[in-house]
């Protein structure tokens, strides 16, 4: 890496055809690329698979929100029913398992929901204001009519002119170098 | 290219039939000599055995008016298997449950408040007892044989009605028979919400008529749809495997019935909790001594073995499938979502047995007055008897049904969505 391909964000290339763009992304996947993109102006079905993409961790985050969530509900109505403030009301234990599960279980809900809308903040890098790609004359028209695969500067295959090239092998039509 | 060939899994029906008669050949035999000698635990088997079908197949036939009314794209594939199962249900009813109450002599041993001359815990008789005389405008025999007959003839005009048109559209090919069945299930969802929630109260709740929850219908209802998906898995992978779904039934498929497996875990807990919850919490002697007589021996004061099966329930049959499904891949991997669907369906059986069983049975040496029916006795055999007999015909009209008929609903507008389904 030379000093001028650090100010490179990466290389995009536009696509017209759903069937080019896809068949596109499973040849970036098959050459090995971990740092890269397709945007298109709505879902395509399999291109998860076609991109190679692992699914989300963000389920990990809401399971462990929701067992942070289970336990807090458990200390909190333990500790105000039975540690704090002991009281009896309608015969029941200090504490069970049983009259406070509808708490429990709430915090659980909660916690989940934390989880999984921060989960998704993080590993989505959220907040962010600004993106190199936003510069790109042509990127509005990725919600609209085209197809854009974007080739990033970080991953280690990563060279100007051989990726300008693969780009072009796969059948882009616009090549545009992207820069930070 | 109208009819296609019976697949070569069709030819067993007989087998099932015979199997089917046998068994419950053995079993009524059982009852009836048991209801000679005044017990009535060999009838509790045909009890037992003819609602775990019956729960089963009006899960399945909820299962196929849902999907037709929200016009799941996914399930035309597998809504023709329901299809051919749910002929069962009106036979089921009329070779279990229908005799068993009509015929006096096991109604009276069931349905204790039916026979004016058995003696309740507090020594007096049923005749004499102040809360059967309040409920008797809803609980006497005439109103309930008249119930009995409504559930079999409602259930049995929804089937008849759903499997005509699904298969009149095999040969005519016409759009217009998806509308009419929309239209049926729009109209038959809550006629059978109303149809199932009473003949559990009849079938079940009252089984101990003292007691009362509002929401045992919503119960009953979470533990058929339950029981019917893990039944779908379960035969979805046999005929994925050998049978007329093989190279048809994809991972898709499994998620989605991965996921409604899940959310009815977690509804059947909310609703089954609740009832607890709202029992526990407002401790009203006349429905507490239900959940008690479940969980302590009313002789010793100790915790009785009804007690394990229930923390069996918790564990085995909420937190073990729940936690189970919670994954992705336990969705996805054919053999996983296999082993959940046994969990269930076993689970599904401990929960009617932990409802149907525990009786308050009068003997007046003992402090309460009652000993309470014990749960590990050589009856359970008798269950699976029951559950063996009853499968054995339901398996058996299925298997008829689907050499009859198209196993798969070749004419239906959403077939090819449904085998091509992605998620």
């Amino acid at each position: 890496m030379n000093e001028r391909n650090e100010r490179i964000h990466g290389v995009a290339c536009t696509f017209r055809k759903v069937s080019d763009v896809f068949h596109a992304a499973e040849k970036v996947r098959d050459a090995g690329w971990k740092n890269w993109d397709v945007h298109t102006p709505f879902p395509i079905h399999g291109m998860d698979q076609a991109m190679g993409l692992p699914r989300s961790p963000v389920p990990r985050l809401t399971l462990l929100g929701g067992v942070t969530g289970f336990i807090t509900g458990c200390l909190l109505t333990w500790y105000m029913n039975s540690y704090d403030y002991p009281l009896i009301v309608g015969g029941k234990p200090y504490w069970s398992v049983i009259f406070p599960f509808p708490v429990i279980y709430e915090c659980t809900i909660l916690f989940a929901a934390f989880g999984t809308f921060f989960g998704q903040f993080i590993f989505n890098r959220l907040p962010r204001h600004n993106h190199p790609l936003f510069d790109l004359p042509n990127f509005a028209r990725v919600s609209d009519d085209t197809f854009m695969i974007v080739l990033e500067a970080r991953d280690p295959q990563f060279h100007l002119d051989e990726s300008r090239n693969f780009l072009q092998s796969l059948g882009g039509q616009e090549i545009t170098v992207i820069r930070d | 290219m109208s009819s296609s060939l019976p697949h070569a899994l069709t030819a067993h029906w007989k087998k099932f039939l015979v199997l089917g008669v046998v068994a419950l050949a053995v079993v009524w035999s059982f009852a009836f000599i048991g209801v000679q000698n005044h017990e009535n635990r060999q009838a509790l088997s045909v009890l037992v055995g003819s609602l775990f079908w019956i729960s089963i197949l009006i899960g399945m036939l909820l299962l196929t008016m849902i999907t037709r009314v929200f016009d799941a794209g996914w399930a035309p594939l597998v809504r023709r298997n329901w299809e051919l199962l749910i002929v069962a249900l009106p036979v089921v009813l009329l070779i279990g449950v229908v005799p068993l109450a009509f015929l006096t002599d096991f109604r009276h041993a069931l349905w204790d408040w039916t026979d004016a001359s058995h003696v309740l815990p507090s020594g007096h008789t049923v005749g004499h007892d102040p809360i059967l005389q309040a409920k008797s405008w809803f609980l006497n025999e005439k109103f309930f044989l008249v119930r009995i007959a409504l559930y079999v003839a409602v259930f049995g005009v929804l089937v008849t009605l759903l499997r005509r048109w699904s298969f009149a559209q095999d040969t005519d090919r016409t759009a217009g028979h998806t509308h009419r069945l929309h239209a049926v299930s729009a109209v038959g969802i809550p006629i059978s919400a109303v149809a199932l929630t009473m003949f559990a109260f009849d079938c079940l709740m009252a089984l101990s008529y003292h007691w009362f929850s509002t929401m045992y219908g919503v119960w009953f209802f979470a533990l058929s749809i339950r029981l019917a998906l893990a039944v779908t898995v379960i035969l979805t992978y046999k005929l994925s495997n050998g049978g007329w779904l093989d190279g048809l039934l994809n991972q898709a498929h499994r998620h989605v019935l991965g996921c409604l497996m899940l959310a009815f875990t977690v509804f059947w807990a909310y609703i089954s909790f609740s009832q607890y919850f709202l029992i526990y919490t407002a401790n009203i002697p006349e429905e507490t001594f239900w959940y008690n007589i479940r969980e302590i021996d009313a002789a010793t004061g100790l915790k009785s073995e009804w007690w394990s099966v229930s923390m069996y329930l918790i564990f085995g049959f909420f937190f073990l499938p729940f936690l189970s499904l919670l994954f992705y891949r336990t969705k996805i991997v054919a053999g996983r979502l296999l082993t959940v669907a046994w969990i269930i369906l076993i689970g599904g059986l401990v929960d009617l047995w932990f409802n149907a069983l525990p009786r308050q049975v009068y003997d007046k040496s003992t402090p309460e007055g009652f000993v309470v029916t014990p749960f590990l006795t050589s009856s359970l055999l008798l269950d699976l008897a029951a559950i063996i007999g009853f499968g054995g015909i339901v398996i058996a009209l299925f298997l008829r049904g689907a050499a009859k008929h198209e196993t798969i609903p070749v004419h239906d507008p959403r077939i090819l969505e449904s085998i091509n389904y992605h998620e």
